[in-house]
């Protein structure tokens, strides 16, 4: 079989083939076109202003480091004159992130950066591998997903920045969509598109640059510009391969390779068609718990979007509950049903006000934030640390086992 | 009355066995279809016929597009049995007129075979109502500039002949779709058209769509994926189509399986009814369209947890309609070109050029028929 | 690569495993593996006959399921013939040359 030529250049062999339109590009038509559409993207919404200092949190993962490449490069090439920096999260998960932050080291030396770490062991008292010995496998990441907000923004308050980029790409911003859909979750699907988030109080501003790029072609920048990144699954997220929004999303991209940014397109219009929503999604979201639900959007790239089979069962219940509520209700007041239409005009979403925490002073729409009231929970039963000795595995226990006997092996061999 | 002896009473009349359980209840045949019926009936409450001292009143037109499958079949059998009840009460006034539109299967799919036998028995078992059928082809002649429109859509790859009949000019367009999730994205586009075009022509202010809340959940999700998030406002939600015809969803409240057991224990359905064909299990997902893998998604999870899939589509339905002073709307589908304003996102599906794609909206142009590059 | 290794009946590749897929084959990212150049029917051994060899031979994790489904790559793993995406190729029913190298990457784990 002749090899195809570059659909650019017409000189060079093809070698990707781009979801979004399905040119075939050779390798430096492939590079410069990625770079050049992020490139768009940060223009196009003003993601930066000349001589802003920006942290790049940076996980050692494929996102992280792609977007600090392309950073880097796009910064010299078209002078923004940013001062960049990569701020990264130590969550004290031993083997997962000892491996994870040697790579974002060594980043840190390629890419000529600063490189600030913030451990949660120093911010809270609590590294990962204490909450888990405390609260079992189960629902730590809620845990990990609050500290995580938290420490960025005060990671960059530490370094006094005041703009935070995340490697969150278009398979991430599309996996939220469908995630909130299936969710019913109307205020989260209207601002879980936004490429900028900032909280008005606590004046650290987050974008996504990568939001528009597919992870498939992440993958491939990676590969192709030789990239050093670390993947594993985080050892307490056994999940991590069964979520269903995740998994209808690479079914999808099967089935039809643009249905991420298509997906994306929904979001971005339905974000505008949300009762009480008047914010332009595409643009910056002001407050209303937006740093709330950064945590809840992921980060650590293992839990995003990912539904478990617990997270649906409990809804389930709940929804049944509301059903059976209702179907009372409805019979004792048979006479005046609610017209069809009447659905429409249903209560405005409920705007949160945003204040301080009154224990940390983070930014947060409860008196008490959500990282305090966790750590409140975790201190409260300190002296209890039991050691839990499960009698029979579950499926998820064997697996993050495994995973961990993994790590291991992962160590001894490096 | 001396009370029955029954090994499994119905749990709402204590009177009767038992036949099924729904939402967790027992119920009897007569207590089931009651709740069924109860549940769509609150769902056309928007059409009542005024009190009996107006004198001037004619009952408004609403269209039933029947694709004699489970779900539109029982909303037919279910607006008759309130139509019925409402003519045999000498105290109220029938409160609208039922119009009934079948598109022959046969000349949607192939494997449909001929439904002549179909079409009888509905017109003897629901005698009351006015019945048509049209074939699909027909929509070049009830949307008269379809012809021109599918040319400039297919582009230059497509060879239009118009000395060939309208069936084989649609057959030769649909020919030319080449992936599953086009061909039924654009057959639904069509059929939507043409129905659309039927009930103007007929003065029908409202199509009620015989979608289950299944399929309304499972094209909420579809219609995410295929970029046409936008139009889930009256393509999935009770609201005004970009046609000035009101589209309503009474079944949104019942989900596929327990249309199915309605069907069972209405016997009058039996040979009316064409059965589902089903995906089959073997088929590789990657050969599914969107819509396919979206239904079959919510039918297994839908298994499992029914409130939770059920959700879905209520959740569209609490999506405002986008507002209407943008007037650009695409000529295929009639869904918005460009962003719903206030959304600055910067997709394009730019297969084709921007230049081109101006008349066709985001999800019409994803569809296209590929160019070979 | 070993080309002494190389007779008549076999055909070298070379296979290597990224983004965290070399986690479910002894955390090696590069194999060298030699397929019988002819199979039993007479064909020459593609892409699909190169998937049930590795999951028989060379991987050493039990979650088939996480390289594997439907018979072919799981949506989400990334297939380069020779740095090409295997789409340019024929996907899985691509004719393995001598020397080919094909790499797996996984796009499923966390960044």
């Amino acid at each position: 079989m002749a090899p195809t030529l570059c659909f650019n250049c017409k000189e060079a062999r093809a070698l990707i083939i781009r979801p979004k339109n399905r040119h075939k590009l050779c390798r430096a038509c492939f590079l410069e076109v990625f770079e050049t559409e992020v490139h768009e993207t940060i223009t196009t919404f003003k993601l930066f202003y000349p001589g802003e200092r920006v942290a790049i949190g940076a996980s050692g993962g494929k996102d992280s480091t792609v977007l600090a490449a392309v950073l880097k490069i796009l910064n010299e090439r078209y002078r923004y004159g940013l001062d960049l920096c990569l701020l990264s999260i130590d969550e004290g998960i031993r083997g997962y992130r000892d491996d994870s932050l040697e790579t974002v080291k060594r980043n840190a030396k390629q890419y000529d950066m600063p490189l600030m770490i913030v451990g949660y062991g120093e911010l809270y008292g609590w590294t990962m591998d204490q909450v888990v010995e405390q609260i079992g496998k189960k629902g730590n990441c809620t845990y990990c997903g609050v500290f995580r907000r938290q420490a960025l923004d005060r990671g960059a308050a530490r370094l006094e920045i005041k703009h935070v980029v995340t490697g969150h790409n278009a398979d991430d911003v599309a996996e939220t969509v469908m995630m909130n859909l299936l969710r019913g979750d109307l205020p989260r699907l209207s601002r879980g598109t936004s490429i900028v988030t900032a909280s008005g109080a606590s004046e650290i501003k987050r974008s996504k640059p990568l939001k528009y790029a597919y992870e498939k072609e992440i993958v491939l920048y990676a590969h192709h510009r030789q990239l050093d990144y670390f993947s594993t699954e985080c050892i307490y997220s056994p999940e991590a391969f069964r979520g269903s929004a995740r998994t209808l999303i690479k079914d999808l991209e099967k089935i039809r390779p643009s249905s991420i940014l298509d997906i994306v397109k929904s979001g971005e219009d339905m974000a505008v068609l949300v009762p009480g929503e008047t914010n332009p999604n595409g643009k910056t979201c002001r407050s209303k718990a937006a740093a709330e639900d950064e945590a809840e959007a992921g980060g650590c790239g293992s839990q995003n979007g990912r539904s478990s089979g617990g997270e649906m069962a409990a809804m389930e219940t709940q929804l049944a509950e509301n059903e059976a509520a209702g179907s009372r209700e409805t019979e004792i007041r048979l006479p005046q049903q609610p017209k069809p239409g009447s659905s429409k005009t249903q209560k405005p979403i409920k705007r949160q006000v945003m204040g301080h925490c009154e224990r940390c002073g983070y930014i947060s729409s409860q008196r008490v934030c959500k990282a305090c009231t966790l750590l409140d929970g975790l201190n409260r039963n300190r002296p209890k640390t039991a050691i839990e000795v499960s009698a029979s595995m579950d499926d998820e226990e064997i697996s993050s086992t495994l995973a961990r006997q993994m790590e291991h092996t992962q160590l001894t061999n490096s | 009355m001396p009370a029955k002896e029954l090994t499994r009473p119905c749990m709402d009349c204590k009177d009767a066995e038992a036949i099924l359980t729904t939402r967790k209840r027992s119920l009897c045949s007569h207590c089931f279809k009651l709740f069924i019926q109860f549940k769509i009936l609150r769902r056309m409450d928007g059409h009542k016929a005024p009190p009996k001292i107006q004198k001037e009143y004619l009952p408004s037109k609403l269209l039933l597009p029947l694709s004699l499958g489970v779900s539109s079949s029982v909303l037919l059998h279910i607006l008759d049995w309130q139509l019925e009840r409402q003519r045999s009460n000498p105290h109220s006034r029938v409160a609208y007129q039922l119009h009934v539109l079948v598109i022959e299967p046969s000349t949607i799919s192939p494997s449909n075979s001929s439904f002549d036998s179909n079409f009888e028995g509905l017109q003897k078992t629901f005698p009351t109502h006015i019945f048509t059928r049209l074939p699909f082809y027909s929509v070049f002649e009830y949307v008269p500039e379809m012809k021109e429109l599918i040319l400039e859509y297919a582009g230059p790859q497509f060879a239009d002949d118009s000395s060939q009949s309208d069936e084989a000019r649609l057959a030769a367009f649909r020919g030319s779709v080449s992936s599953a999730t086009s061909k039924d994205d654009l057959d639904n586009v069509l059929l939507t058209r043409l129905v659309v075009a039927f009930a103007k022509q007929d003065a029908c202010e409202t199509i009620l769509w015989g979608d289950s809340d299944t399929r309304l959940s499972a094209k909420t999700l579809a219609g995410a994926a295929k970029g046409r998030g936008a139009s889930l406002t009256w393509q999935v939600s009770d609201g005004m189509s970009p046609w000035g015809v009101q589209f309503e969803f009474p079944l949104r409240d019942i989900n596929k399986p327990e249309l199915q057991q309605y069907k069972s224990v209405c016997p009058e359905l039996s040979n009316i009814v064409i059965p589902d064909q089903p995906i089959p299990d073997n088929i590789l997902t990657k050969n599914l369209s969107i819509d396919e893998l979206m239904m079959r998604y919510v039918e297994t999870q839908g298994a499992k947890y029914p409130g939770v899939m059920a959700n879905v589509s209520r959740t569209a339905n609490k999506l405002q309609a986008a507002g209407s002073d943008d007037p650009a709307s695409c000529a295929l589908c009639g869904s918005l070109v460009g962003n719903v304003k206030g959304n600055t996102g910067i997709t394009v599906a730019s297969q084709f050029g921007e230049s081109q794609g101006s008349q066709f909206c985001y999800g019409c142009s994803r569809s296209r028929p590929e160019i070979k590059s | 690569m070993a080309e002494t290794a190389t007779g008549s009946s076999t055909l070298p590749i070379t296979v290597e495993f990224t983004g965290g897929l070399e986690l479910l084959f002894g955390n090696e990212r590069k194999h060298n593996v030699a397929l019988p150049a002819q199979l039993k029917d007479g064909s020459q051994p593609n892409i699909s006959y190169l998937l049930g060899y590795l999951v028989d031979n060379l991987m050493q994790d039990q979650r088939k399921d996480m390289f594997i489904m439907e018979d072919n790559v799981r949506p989400g793993v990334l297939v380069l013939i020779n740095d090409a995406d295997w789409e340019l190729e024929g996907e899985e029913m691509y004719e393995l040359q001598k020397g080919d190298n094909i790499v797996f990457v996984s796009t499923l784990h966390g960044g």
